[in-house]
């Protein structure tokens, strides 16, 4: 009975993976229709749906390209920085990008050199390499001993890589988490207030795209900090980078 | 898009002279003549008990008159309620007013009675009222009795607020002459009368139980104060000066000659004015009082741009009355500019200030139906619309180092797969399950770690994987025994008890339990126990089991019976592994 139950439960898995994917598809398609037809809210709409059921690099290349259409800038500067969370070698959300910071007159978030170094693999790929690398190393050193097979140099030496990798790793995973707290503005001309409150001093007012980072949250109002400063704004004016 | 014409055209102007020719030809209001007073009781002679009215007509105008809040009169007068009124009386060629004074008098008593002639204060003349006589008779069937109004109202329990229509009948004459009626009052506190919709009629009407040609005359009340409220009536008889269309039905006479200008009242009506209940008031009641139905709403497009009016229509329509109708009022709205189309339009103007709203603003509405004594909700609805945004521009022109046009950056194309997807957009760092995950190999090795130990600790001490071996085929042995026994096998019976018992002693040689004979059994056994009961047993078992390799085999089936002292045997030895 039990074996049963596992070979229905190991079926259903990929079918229900596999509906998931179908239902992205065809929302995809839909997307794409609506955006040939010139119909962009739809379209944005259509690869909104699309990216919350399954978030794809291309999907969100698409859903940031309709947003502009519909003069989303800071939605479409989003949908193309989280194309590049997926895929950081993703070729069109990254001309895009340069194309929309250039025309909205926004800059790219400052990243530090462990952020920097977190770009160059999607964050996933880090944290599997870091712990692949670890357990390289302890294996290395503890299975010779235990299976009583002599411990020969090559052993040590690529246990000693396998550590420094994941030392490097680790520093790449706290820059992904680093850069999880970056996010971007998404109206245009969202006010930046002093206190968390409807009624709280409007410090300045962000350009849709603008990047910040996110420090905290109360209540309906996260407080950011931007290259111009710290403030509260609305949780709906703006969106970390790794949200859906 | 909305706007305003400022530049409206100027209105035709009117010369000066046409202006002066103008005034001119109207006829003068007379005002220097000498003002004279008349006084009589209507009707002249009345029954002890019976109504009649006392009216002093002046003609001068209300306000220009200083009358007397107390009149003399004789005590057997008991006066009621009073009235007064004014209207304009054409008099050939020129205007006059005429004021008159009503009271309701009863007189309690038979007798001649007179009210004597006093003077009064009007227009700064001294104006003497003349003396009024009134003859109270016990039989008084020559006089016929006062001509009055008839007011009829539509409901006598009503709500603050809830208009209700009001019939004035004016009764045609003795004569069976209509005559119209000028300067209609409705008398009563808390009332608001609107006469906008006034509608005039002769008809035949039940006036006391007949039926007679009436002179009709419809308007609306609105009830401003809640609590029982008194109305009535009044009135000038104007002939055949009617104002404003009439409609007629029936065949009716009407008076030839001047108008005959009399104050008639009604008497009294009494209605229930209920307030509105505070419980279930419902937001956006702008005080609609019916039974009110709206259309379905029209939207001119549901596909606009940002800052794009559209029209959203509603019609209302019911039992209620329309004429004093308020449409709800515009809320305020984050994403909407809502303006109230001027009335009568019962209409939105709406502006949407951003393309993330789908739908139409709700506009809160209700009304209160005083049959069902409760407000009903008559929101407007959200309406799905779609706002598009304004564009962004999609190429830009550049230049190179130089100066030259290079080539323009422009957005790219439409990705033509989902690409590279992932499962949540939160990274693996952040994840509960994954820290789990990682413990795994870490469990691995520590597994692996302690089964090393083990197995280094098990190769120190081999006595105890011979004796967890011993142990281990002992239980198998005595499975065996058990089943000779049940099968009363005394050949199998022995054989497994014998090798059982070296096998329980094997490690402690240690030996291969083949190599081992019923004298190291009992060399196992305690000092006092090879000649006891078990070590009777041990040697009873192995000479039989030695006998079965004999030629002779003399197994016998008794040693069955010793069943229960080769298991206490076993268990003696197999205490020691």
């Amino acid at each position: 009975m039990k074996f049963f139950c596992l070979i229905l439960l190991v079926s259903a898995l990929p079918a229900g993976g596999q509906r998931g994917n179908s239902e992205a598809g065809n929302r995809f398609e839909t997307g794409w229709a609506c955006y040939q037809a010139g119909e962009f809210p739809e379209a944005a709409t259509a690869f909104k749906q699309s990216a919350q059921v399954l978030p794809a690099a291309g999907t969100l290349v698409n859903l940031g390209l309709a947003e502009w259409q519909c003069g989303h800038a800071g939605a479409a500067i989003l949908a193309w920085e989280q194309a590049r969370w997926i895929d950081p070698f993703d070729a069109r959300a990254e001309a895009n990008l340069k194309f929309a910071r250039q025309v909205a007159q926004v800059d790219a978030p400052p990243l530090k050199w462990f952020e920097t170094a977190s770009t160059w693999l999607p964050p996933n790929a880090w944290v599997w390499l870091a712990g692949g690398s670890l357990w390289l190393a302890v294996g290395l050193m503890v299975l010779p001993v235990v299976f009583r097979r002599r411990n020969a140099g090559w052993h040590q030496m690529l246990a000693a890589l396998a550590f420094g990798g994941f030392l490097f790793c680790l520093t790449a995973n706290f820059g992904v988490v680093s850069r999880t707290q970056i996010g971007f503005v998404l109206k245009k001309n969202a006010p930046l207030r002093l206190t968390p409150t409807r009624e709280g001093e409007v410090i300045s007012t962000l350009t849709a795209g603008e990047p910040a980072r996110k420090l905290r949250s109360q209540g309906r109002y996260l407080l950011i900090r931007t290259s111009g400063g710290a403030g509260w704004i609305e949780q709906s004016e703006f969106q970390p980078v790794s949200a859906r | 898009m909305l706007g305003f014409n400022w530049n409206l055209p100027a209105p035709p102007q009117i010369p000066a002279a046409a202006q002066a020719q103008l005034q001119i030809q109207q006829p003068t209001v007379d005002v220097s003549s000498p003002v004279t007073a008349s006084a009589a009781f209507d009707p002249p002679a009345v029954r002890p008990g019976e109504k009649t009215f006392y009216r002093v007509n002046v003609d001068a105008t209300e306000s220009s008159i200083q009358w007397p809040a107390d009149l003399s009169a004789p005590a057997e007068l008991k006066f009621g309620a009073h009235a007064s009124g004014q209207i304009t009386q054409f008099l050939g060629s020129k205007f006059r007013s005429l004021t008159t004074f009503l009271y309701e008098v009863r007189p309690t008593a038979a007798g001649h009675f007179t009210i004597t002639n006093f003077t009064v204060n009007a227009s700064g003349q001294t104006v003497e009222i003349p003396a009024a006589c009134l003859d109270v008779v016990a039989d008084n069937s020559r006089s016929p009795p006062a001509r009055q109004l008839v007011l009829e109202t539509s409901a006598t329990n009503v709500f603050l607020g809830q208009p209700f229509r009001v019939r004035v009948l004016l009764p045609a004459s003795p004569a069976n002459e209509i005559e119209a009626l000028r300067e209609i009052e409705i008398n009563g506190d808390g009332l608001m009368t609107d006469k906008s919709a006034m509608r005039q009629s002769i008809e035949v009407a039940n006036v006391g139980g007949q039926l007679k040609p009436v002179f009709a005359c419809e308007m609306t009340l609105t009830p401003i104060a809640a609590g029982p409220l008194k109305l009535s009536a009044q009135g000038f008889t104007a002939g055949r000066e009617f104002a404003g269309p009439i409609s007629i039905r029936g065949q009716v006479n009407l008076p030839g000659g001047p108008a005959k200008y009399v104050l008639l009242v009604s008497e009294p009506v009494e209605i229930k004015v209920r307030p509105l209940p505070a419980e279930g008031d419902s937001p956006g009641f702008t005080g609609a009082i019916g039974k009110f139905f709206r259309d379905p709403l029209q939207l001119a497009t549901n596909r606009l741009r940002v800052g794009e009016p559209v029209q959203l229509k509603m019609a209302f329509h019911g039992e209620g009355d329309l004429t004093r109708f308020v449409p709800p009022a515009p809320p305020r709205s984050r994403d909407w500019q809502i303006i109230a189309d001027p009335p009568p339009a019962t209409s939105f103007t709406l502006i949407p200030l951003t393309d993330e709203t789908h739908e139409t603003p709700v506009i809160p509405f209700s009304c209160f139906d005083p049959a069902m004594g409760k407000y009903v909700d008559q929101t407007i609805p959200p309406l799905p619309v779609t706002v598009v945004g304004e564009g962004l521009p999609v190429q830009l022109p550049a230049f190179d180092d130089a100066g030259k046009s290079a080539a323009p950056l422009k957005l790219s194309g439409l990705a033509p797969l989902p690409g590279k997807t992932v499962t949540n957009l939160k990274p693996l760092q952040l994840r509960g399950w994954f820290v789990g995950v990682q413990l795994l190999p870490a469990a691995g090795f520590f597994a692996l770690w302690q089964w090393n130990r083990r197995r280094r600790f098990l190769e120190a001490h081999p006595e105890i994987v011979r004796r967890r071996q011993a142990r281990r085929a002992l239980r198998r042995e005595k499975l065996k025994l058990q089943k000779a026994f049940e099968a009363g096998d005394a050949v199998a019976f022995v054989q497994r008890a014998a090798d059982a018992m070296k096998i329980a002693v094997s490690p402690h040689f240690p030996a291969h339990p083949q190599a081992l004979v019923g004298a190291d059994v009992l060399a196992q056994m305690d000092v006092a126990e090879p000649n006891a009961r078990a070590g009777e047993t041990v040697r009873k078992i192995f000479a039989a089991a030695d006998a079965q390799f004999s030629l002779r085999r003399q197994t016998q089936a008794d040693l069955l019976a010793s069943k229960s002292d080769v298991d206490a045997v076993l268990s003696k030895l197999e205490e020691k592994l």
